[in-house]
């Protein structure tokens, strides 16, 4: 065997000046390394790609031949608060959708099928962060799902009629963020129970509750919450979705008033903007979210590694 | 720098219970799924009942060390508790009780161990990426592990050298054997000149000339970089070669410690009979001064033939003994020789734990074979 005489360090050094630095720089290195895995993987399936975009296709157009059917009482429906056009209003739900479900119930599946598969406990066998694995996992869903934006947009747009106001696009920009983050920590949430409550196969409890069943039927995405009692609608404030629907669309869609009160919430603060309480609100749920998952999903990686149950096949 | 951060391995009184898993109620009208899953998890992990399934004892007051630049085995049957142990030192498992340090650095300090642990397990092809190819599984896990690019490529091409792989580096884990996605891992596990290299039946699925080239590749890399390695078999002729010092593990008890040549000195006064018999069992064992013990072992392909190992007092009359326990009743003997014992013969004998009869880190050998007898 050959040895090499180089005196290049083969990682960072644990002690000393400029550690933290490089250890992020580390940290840095291994995602840029998960990324271009993942963006291989993605590459190698062409099949998938045309079905991708197909299946954007398929659900603009559904909600395209929807709206037409509600031709003439789209004012009604969406109220003031929203504009006129339903596509305008559903293409934002859809896309929004799409970008949360990804931050919230990715992280749970991405670590079940790296746990069975047997990479995740090569992954915990480097001496990297446990977080950094989990975030590198999720490039392969951020490659997937994050560029629908453009096609809901531009099928939306070119194929269904839907217009919209770019002007804000810095604003939307920064709520898309808030928005993300406060959905990634329910996704730490979700992806700490695969430790913390050994549910290792299915649904988990987080992605079942929020997700399929609060985000789909109470925050709005193809309806405006107005449609909902009262009760529920305070139940949709509960979620990060419905204030991310509620401020995207007061920003976007031409013809929408950012003055008038939607939400039960907006309407007991009736002195506040109601974009400055979505803002407000996602914040909050994000600066609770984010530390409660990462805590959370860092108690699960120590509980598993007292029970034994950290690695399947090392 | 104290004594104990010195040796590579130092583990005191290290004791791993693994929590009971209640029985499995797939396939029945109880199997529990969904919400009554999370429910009946939620419970059991907020300890609001109690978990009335068995907890498993893997590893039971292990005191051990083993010192920097050695080649340490680890030998022991089925559930012995080698993996549990090789896992603790891995930072992937927490000891129930117990302390220790790796490299000079505590047990719970897990990242810092990973930095300095090279670990490869039988099953440890498993993580492979299987969309990526044998050297890029490799670079790939020295990019996750903080190692610079250009440094990666240079050990990768080394590693997949030592290991014979070079020549199929360019295909993917599926158009590889088992045996070739065996040495993959070795070859990742000899990307780093880590302090310490954990080897958890690496020989399982080699071929032979494959084993001999790893065995020889520890041995020079050793040398070369002055890198502790620590091995597990079940096997304890393989581990004998290449072994400086060999700990026999049963029962998650430490049952013997020392060289090879300690441990087969340890065995002078025993000697091994080989019967072969038509199928029957033995009569009745005679007098423990005579005959320690006797096991049945599996020879394939000796159809209605059975193999016993009987182990005896090195005497004049252990022969002696034997035939007339066996042969004179039953008439039904078809071979018997006498051989000299091996180490994976100490497994077979009646035994106390290691220390039971020693004080201390004590390790001479009539004491180990006093505590053995």
């Amino acid at each position: 065997m050959t040895t090499s005489n180089r005196h290049v360090p083969e990682t960072a050094p644990s002690h000393g000046p400029g550690r933290r630095r490089q250890a992020w720089w580390r940290e840095f290195a291994a995602l840029w390394a998960f990324g271009l895995r993942e963006y291989r993987i993605w590459q190698s399936y062409r099949v998938n790609q045309v079905l991708w975009m197909t299946n954007i296709l398929v659900t603009t157009l559904l909600f395209f031949l929807l709206g037409r059917t509600i031709v003439g009482q789209a004012p009604s429906l969406l109220g003031a608060a929203y504009g006129t056009n339903y596509m305008s209003f559903v293409v934002i739900g859809v896309t929004i959708n799409i970008f949360i479900n990804t931050n919230l119930s990715d992280p749970y599946i991405r670590i079940q099928r790296s746990y069975f598969n047997g990479t995740m406990d090569l992954f915990l066998l480097s001496p990297m962060s446990v977080y950094t694995p989990l975030l590198g996992l999720m490039t392969k869903s951020i490659l997937d799902d994050y560029p629908r934006l453009f096609f809901t947009f531009g099928f939306g747009m070119l194929l269904f009629g839907a217009t919209f106001n770019f002007a804000p696009w810095p604003l939307a920009f920064l709520f898309t963020v808030l928005f993300l983050a406060a959905g990634f920590g329910l996704g730490l949430l979700s992806a700490s129970l695969f430790y913390l409550l050994d549910i290792k196969k299915g649904t988990e409890p987080i992605q079942f509750v929020v997700q399929q069943l609060l985000a789909t039927l109470l925050a709005g995405i193809y309806y405006p919450v107005t449609v909902l009692p009262k009760s529920l609608q305070w139940v949709a404030c509960l979620i990060p979705h419905t204030y991310a629907y509620d401020a995207l669309r007061r920003l976007l869609d031409p013809g929408a008033r950012a003055s008038v009160a939607v939400l039960p919430i907006q309407q007991v603060l009736p002195g506040l903007s109601p974009v400055l309480i979505d803002g407000g609100a996602l914040l909050l749920l994000t600066v609770i979210l984010l530390p409660l998952g990462a805590f959370a999903y860092g108690c699960g990686i120590e509980r598993a590694r007292r029970n034994g149950t950290l690695t399947r096949w090392q | 720098m104290s004594e104990t951060t010195e040796d590579a391995v130092f583990l005191e009184h290290v004791t791993k219970t693994y929590p009971g898993v209640e029985r499995s109620l797939r396939g029945t009208k109880l199997e529990w799924k969904g919400p009554a899953l999370w429910l009946r998890n939620l419970v059991g992990v907020a300890r609001l009942t109690s978990n009335m399934a068995p907890s498993v004892q893997a590893l039971s007051d292990l005191t051990l060390r083993i010192k920097p630049g050695k080649i340490f085995g680890l030998v022991g049957p089925n559930g012995s508790g080698k993996t549990t142990l090789m896992k603790i030192v891995a930072g992937l498992l927490q000891p129930t009780y117990g302390t220790g340090f790796v490299a000079g650095t505590d047990l719970k300090n897990t990242r810092e161990i990973r930095r300095k642990v090279s670990y490869v397990s039988t099953t440890g092809w498993m993580g492979l990426e299987w969309p990526l190819t044998a050297e890029e599984n490799i670079r790939f896990f020295a990019t996750l592990c903080g190692m610079p690019t250009p440094l990666a490529r240079i050990r990768t091409e080394e590693a997949l050298h030592a290991v014979d792989l070079w020549g199929d580096r360019r295909k993917y884990p599926s158009q590889l054997s088992n045996g070739m996605r065996q040495r993959v891992i070795l070859a990742r596990a000899l990307l780093f000149h880590t302090p310490l290299i954990l080897l958890d039946e690496p020989t399982v699925g080699l071929d032979p000339v494959h084993v001999q080239v790893l065995l020889d590749l520890l041995r020079g890399r050793l040398r070369t970089h002055g890198q502790t390695i620590v091995l597990t078999d079940h096997q304890a002729a393989e581990m004998e070669a290449i072994a400086d010092r060999i700990a026999l593990l049963n029962a998650g008890e430490l049952v013997m410690l020392g060289t090879p040549a300690e441990l087969r000195a340890s065995l002078r006064e025993v000697t091994v009979i080989e019967v072969h018999t038509e199928e029957m069992d033995l009569p009745t064992m005679p007098s423990p001064a005579l005959v320690l013990a006797a096991e049945h072992i599996e020879r394939p392909g000796a159809l209605a033939m059975r193999t016993w190992r009987v182990y005896a007092h090195t005497s004049s009359e252990a022969l002696q003994t034997v035939l007339d326990w066996i042969v004179q009743p039953t008439g039904r003997v078809v071979f018997l020789a006498e051989t000299a014992p091996n180490l994976q013969d100490v497994l077979a004998l009646p035994r106390v734990p290691y220390g039971a009869a020693t004080s201390g880190h004590g390790e001479s050998v009539p004491a180990h074979r006093e505590a053995l007898l």
